[in-house]
């Protein structure tokens, strides 16, 4: 049964079918999370928060897009709310904790995982939109057109925002692994 | 094509969204013009680097967090339903029905009012409805924990099993995706897990048959001594057969034999 007949039944009262979309998908969406803020307690939260908000705005579901564009607008707007309340309770230089997750990579680990980091890393420091549009198009495999279509702007400013963010992710990723360098130097 | 058209196409080539002639069109500018080439060889090295980072797992308390969520969504989505629907029904019929003269409206008054406490009685309980709704999310429970018990991770296939221990009224399903885990699951602690599963439906029969079956076909001493402190837990006589036949194995560890002995001497009180 597809996504969105599933979602179809669920917008129709049959709430319990919303189980299998959350088996689909958890998992997905906690990596497109922990990717954003880099703490697994807040991406859970927040999926609790997709799922929630997903059962609350039921009815206003239109099947004519894919479900994964719905859950995903969703899932962009509980992102912005946390970066909001964020914002106002924590100060700005104490959201990026970029020195403290380097320190936490053992010298001894595979170059597998020092490279996870490192790009992980290199991919915080992009703004939250350049990090949505490749997260979106990497890993939750959308359609330039659908993340345009959830990002409410045309095509072409998505690819070119890709195009962008790819690049100034390979200068970011070419810099940390300099400094990386000199550091075990 | 100019260098600006290809530029615009990079994103769609990285995805491999570009068609074959498109395709073939954009490879040929890059053959041939080595600043677009370069632009896109950084581009592609760092988009195919973004594959080293792994996908995380999130902790089991994610997952009884929304279905307790849904849970109780669905019991008030209910009852709100069920609150809805005879006001609509009423508000439709009292137009037609209610008398016009003051005499029969008070009659009609007080047969509603004689009706209303009688209904009361009647439709006091709410637990009929409850049950039904937790019928539906125990059946979706089972339905998760069976395809759980079928994945390819170990870990999911624990938690498989710990989702089937929450279910009331197993399903013979169920039961049979337990018991198989139980027989042929390659991983220790997923067969583990399942014994501590089946132990909340050893009431069942058809359970009982097929734990003691398993018995023998069991190696690892581990899953040999949870069986065995199962079997004596729930008195199933039928074992004491089994641990007999396992003390005759030669190979059998000699914690297990000691246990199985124990176990006989217990069943036998």
């Amino acid at each position: 049964m597809t996504d969105n007949l599933l979602m179809e039944d669920v917008r129709g009262g049959k709430v319990e079918k919303l189980a299998i979309l959350f088996e689909r998908h958890h998992v997905t969406l906690f990596n497109y999370f922990l990717r954003l803020t880099g703490n697994r307690p807040i991406s859970e939260d927040l999926v609790q928060e997709v799922f929630t908000r997903i059962l609350k705005y039921r009815t206003t579901y239109r099947g004519e897009d894919r479900f994964a564009v719905w859950m995903y607008k969703i899932a962009r707007n509980a992102h912005i709310d946390f970066l909001r309340r964020q914002k106002e309770t924590v100060p700005l230089e104490d959201q990026f904790d970029e020195a403290q997750s380097a320190d936490l990579i053992p010298e001894e680990r595979v170059e597998r995982q020092q490279e996870a980091a490192l790009i992980s890393r290199a991919l915080k420091r992009l703004s939250p939109r350049k990090q949505e549009v490749i997260l979106l198009s990497r890993f939750q495999n959308l359609k330039y057109r659908e993340i345009a279509e959830l990002m409410e702007c045309p095509v072409g400013t998505v690819k070119g925002m890709v195009h962008r963010a790819v690049q100034e992710l390979g200068d970011i990723y070419k810099q940390l692994s300099r400094e990386a360098c000199r550091h075990e130097m | 094509m100019k260098c600006e058209d290809i530029k615009e196409r990079m994103p769609d080539f990285l995805t491999g969204d570009l068609d074959n002639k498109a395709k073939s069109e954009f490879d040929a500018h890059i053959a041939r013009c080595s600043a677009c080439g370069e632009e896109l060889r950084q581009l592609s090295e760092i988009w195919t680097k973004l594959g080293v980072l792994p996908m995380e797992q999130p902790s089991p308390a994610l997952r009884n967090r929304f279905y307790t969520m849904l849970e109780a969504y669905k019991e008030g989505f209910e009852a709100e339903k069920a609150a809805a629907v005879p006001k609509k029904k009423l508000s439709f019929s009292f137009g037609r029905i209610w008398p016009r003269r003051p005499a029969f409206q008070f009659a009609a008054a007080l047969v509603f009012v004689v009706l209303g406490i009688t209904a009361g009685y009647l439709l006091r309980n709410p637990q009929a409805q409850l049950s039904r709704l937790h019928q539906e999310v125990d059946s979706m429970r089972q339905i998760m924990a069976v395809s759980l018990l079928q994945q390819p991770s170990s870990s999911d296939r624990i938690q498989g099993a710990s989702f089937s221990s929450q279910v009331k009224a197993p399903t013979a399903k169920t039961l049979d995706a337990l018991l198989q885990t139980l027989d042929h699951d390659p991983n220790v602690n997923v067969r583990l897990a399942a014994v501590d599963a089946l132990y909340l439906f050893s009431s069942y029969p058809a359970v009982k048959d097929r734990i003691v079956q398993s018995l023998t076909k069991q190696e690892s001493p581990l899953v040999q001594v949870a069986l065995i402190d199962l079997l004596v837990g729930i008195r199933e006589q039928r074992a004491v057969e089994a641990f007999k036949a396992l003390i005759q194995n030669e190979k059998l560890n000699p914690d297990v034999k000691e246990k199985a002995k124990l176990g006989i001497q217990q069943l036998s009180f």
